[in-house]
């Protein structure tokens, strides 16, 4: 599959050999006390593709993100991260917080935000270069909010912000983007403003991972899905993930909420 | 009265120079950590853990008198116990850490005060409580010295994490942050500066000294780096002229202290040109035109 290559953010850059799987998941399960929040999940994730990962309220979503940073200790199996490209052997992970996580009265400008994606690859002592400040500059440009880059961060549009920490994710220069709830308190415009971006990253060959709650948005931008139901319902081509069977398996229970309107849908 | 009388007469008197000396050297590391205590709703913990220090100086007290070293680490022991203790409390049963801390601290004062009440020498309660500028010796103002050089230098090398780690701990840990060293860091520096400040401020009101300047910058400015400046001038300056105060007036320098950054602190609520009350209400007047 020929997919044009992205701009060299960083030295890593992913390059798209779609046969290449960047992560995977064997028979992982993590458990919070003797509760598990995931079980026995398997899937791989191609390299250059958008993933959605899929499910209810508690289906182990946002535990499958925390997993793959490492902050979630795993009960048995193993997260396999990087490929056999060379460039991949450890990449990087740029991750991007839920909205309501953000203190946005924080004294901080949006270029203060966007620089912190330097930060780790300063180590202690290192200072901003000419060449992190270069990587500032373009991830800022490249969605939109190089004249903000003096604002505060409250007093910006609900899709500014977003494009903001997408900004440091780029500046970051990750190899695998991960995405918590992205769409979560954006208004419409919002919306669409980050659908258009996610669609191009997907065009551009970037591995994006994000959790995803509204099922309609994950069919019209991302290609590939992971539902959850603590176990792995199913992982693959979004619109076969998301078959009728599939959806009602992940969100109902096999319980039936066609009836009476009783019950309240996904 | 003269100026001389005023700024200069003040210091010819030796305790007033050191008095006033570790004041303004704590201002500048109070002034630091406040505005991360601040940004990271630590404020009201704070102050739980200051008062919690209580029982640990008397101890100290009751066994080694005097000596700023035994004071020093009696404090401290107090407030890791109660940090400690309150992170293993709401861990380990249904408490949440927020009342784990209440409940902590007002018992640890409690045992505190008692202790003191009992004690056979001529101490006076209210100057642990609420500082006594006579008080300060040799001893606390090198403490005061080496613990406000130590969380500068400790603001200077590690701004970036402490900065990640305030604004977005999750992202720091993400990025190979060490996270919860920060944090332990950050408590251990916060009971360091309130066991050395307690003597000028008390240790009911020391806390006044990290969070007035800091939540006054807070008011002012849109960037950490000029919030961390600000709040250290804000600090200093308080200081400065509370301990004049409590000289001229003969009031607990502490309280006095205080008093000067409260004053601060209301002119930058009302009057901040950004985030103030007096533009809330003025906006919230001028009717806005809807499209």
């Amino acid at each position: 599959m020929g997919r044009p290559r992205i701009d060299d953010f960083g030295t890593l850059s992913p390059t798209v050999h779609s046969d290449q799987n960047i992560l995977q998941f064997r028979e992982v399960t993590v458990r919070y006390g003797r509760l598990p929040a995931l079980r026995d999940v398997s899937f791989e994730i191609p390299c250059g593709e958008s993933t959605a990962i899929l499910g209810a309220n508690g289906a182990g979503k946002s535990t499958l993100l925390r997993s793959i940073l490492g902050w979630q200790p795993l009960a048995s199996g193993e997260i396999r991260i990087g490929d056999s490209h060379p460039q991949h052997a450890r990449p990087r992970m740029a991750y991007v917080p839920q909205r309501h996580a953000v203190d946005w009265d924080f004294p901080i400008t949006v270029r203060g935000v966007v620089e912190q994606g330097r930060y780790p690859s300063l180590g202690l002592f290192g200072r901003l270069s000419a060449d992190d400040r270069r990587h500032v500059d373009r991830a800022m440009e490249e969605l939109g909010i190089g004249d903000l880059e003096g604002r505060q961060i409250r007093m910006l549009s609900g899709g500014q912000q977003q494009r903001v920490f997408l900004a440091r994710a780029l500046a970051q220069g990750g190899d695998i983007f991960l995405l918590d709830e992205p769409f979560a308190g954006l208004d419409l415009f919002g919306t669409e403003e980050l659908v258009h971006i996610l669609r191009n990253w997907e065009a551009q060959g970037r591995t994006v991972l994000a959790a995803v709650h509204d099922l309609a948005i994950a069919r019209t931008c991302f290609t590939r899905g992971v539902l959850l139901d603590t176990s792995l319902v199913a992982a693959g081509p979004i619109a076969e993930v998301l078959s009728p069977a599939n959806v009602d398996r992940a969100y109902r229970q096999g319980r039936c909420v066609h009836g009476h309107g009783g019950e309240a849908g996904p | 009265m003269s100026l001389h009388d005023l700024f200069i007469g003040p210091l010819s008197y030796e305790f007033m120079r050191r008095g006033l000396l570790s004041a303004m050297l704590l201002g500048v590391s109070g002034g630091l950590l406040g505005c991360v205590l601040i940004l990271r709703r630590m404020a009201l913990m704070g102050d739980a853990l200051s008062h919690s220090l209580l029982p640990g100086i008397a101890v100290a007290w009751l066994l080694f008198g005097t000596s700023t070293t035994a004071l020093f680490f009696g404090g401290l022991v107090a407030g890791l116990l109660t940090a400690i203790g309150s992170a293993l409390l709401s861990r380990l049963t249904r408490v949440k850490e927020d009342a784990a801390f209440g409940s902590l601290f007002i018992v640890f004062f409690g045992a505190g005060v008692a202790l003191i009440s009992r004690l056979p020498t001529r101490i006076n309660l209210a100057d642990f409580l609420f500082g006594n500028v006579l008080g300060v010796s040799v001893g606390d103002l090198r403490l005061a010295a080496a613990v406000s050089a130590a969380t500068a230098a400790v603001f200077i090398l590690f701004y970036r994490s402490i900065l990640l780690e305030t604004f977005d701990p999750v992202f720091h840990r993400a990025t190979g942050g060490r996270g919860g060293l920060v944090h332990m860091g950050f408590l251990t520096f916060t009971v360091l500066n309130l066991v050395a400040a307690m003597q000028t401020m008390g240790v009911v009101l020391a806390l006044g000294l990290f969070l007035l300047p800091a939540v006054s910058a807070y008011l002012w400015c849109d960037r950490f780096r000029s919030m961390l400046a600000l709040s250290i001038a804000f600090a200093t300056l308080g200081s400065l002229f509370g301990i004049l105060l409590s000289f001229h007036a003969g009031l607990a320098s502490g309280a006095s202290v205080v008093l000067c950054l409260g004053a601060i602190f209301i002119v930058s609520a009302l009057l901040s040109p950004r985030y103030g009350a007096v533009v809330a209400l003025r906006r919230g007047l001028i009717p806005r035109r809807h499209p």
